[in-house]
């Protein structure tokens, strides 16, 4: 039985993974070094 | 120590343990790819199941422990569990948002459709968007007390939503898989594809925990700042 030809959705997804947790971890970072700067 | 050097030292560690994480990510991200062998059936498209799985895990773990925490402060009034559990709503929130993207784009190849009305995705786009309500509810209060108090009205429903996410499969009819860890049976994985699930549900946890440190973080230090400029003020 062939596999069916569907690695571009693996490929969109693990894209969107990296995308929003790398995102949102720079997010944070940088909200906290502006909040620090804040309270100095 | 001040309630600031806490928040900072919080922060600090939040962020060595997130850095970890996302070493772990990448582990994850090789041995799915390269290492693990492909289900035939399902082509590529399966492997999406690797990222999927664990980071709905993370975000219904963020969801129940707000809910949790929303429950205990309905009860001690404690201003941290508050602010815990507004901090694990938000990393929940950018979980869901992952879960809710990349379930779809294994449901399209394997189901033949991106999206079904079903109990399961129904269920789980509700509390997604319960927790978005959630967010801009506080966004919208500037009163602590009663700030908290809505959103943990608000946060308690987790209580109820995340246990019953998980039961859908087995009480409705749904496309949706049966869980292939969290049921009483052993897993119904080949070993080197479970092995691959839970290191990634691991890295998952663990960036839940590097997230949820940094964003409680960051909640005291804008209370702190927030607290000396009414002190300021009066």
């Amino acid at each position: 039985m062939d596999s069916p030809d569907n690695g571009a959705y693996m490929v969109a997804a693990y894209i969107v993974t990296a995308v929003v947790v790398l995102g949102y971890a720079v997010m944070l970072y940088l909200r906290i070094r502006k909040e620090k700067r804040r309270n100095t | 120590m001040t309630r600031r050097e806490r928040a900072l030292t919080t922060a600090h560690r939040g962020t060595i343990i997130t850095g970890i994480a996302l070493l772990g990510l990448v582990g994850v991200y090789v041995r799915a790819l390269m290492f693990t062998p492909m289900e035939r059936s399902q082509g590529l498209a399966q492997k999406i199941f690797y990222v999927h799985a664990p980071v709905a895990w993370a975000a219904l773990l963020a969801f129940g422990i707000t809910g949790l925490l929303s429950l205990l402060y309905l009860m001690l009034r404690d201003r941290k569990l508050d602010l815990i559990a507004a901090a694990s709503a938000e990393v929940g929130v950018a979980f869901a948002v992952v879960m809710l993207t990349t379930g779809p784009l294994w449901g399209k190849p394997v189901w033949g459709t991106w999206w079904t009305w079903d109990a399961r995705l129904t269920s789980t786009l509700f509390t997604f968007l319960l927790f978005v309500g959630y967010l801009v509810l506080r966004g919208a209060l500037t009163d602590f007390e009663v700030r908290g108090r809505f959103s943990a009205v608000l946060g308690v429903m987790a209580l109820v939503l995340v246990p019953f996410i998980h039961v859908t499969v087995y009480w409705f009819r749904t496309l949706h898989p049966d869980p292939v860890v969290m049921k009483p049976e052993a897993p119904s994985l080949p070993s080197v594809m479970l092995v691959t699930l839970l290191t990634s549900m691991a890295v998952c946890t663990l960036l839940y925990v590097g997230f949820i440190m940094q964003r409680y973080a960051l909640a005291v230090l804008r209370d702190v700042r927030e607290e000396e400029a009414a002190g300021g003020l009066s």
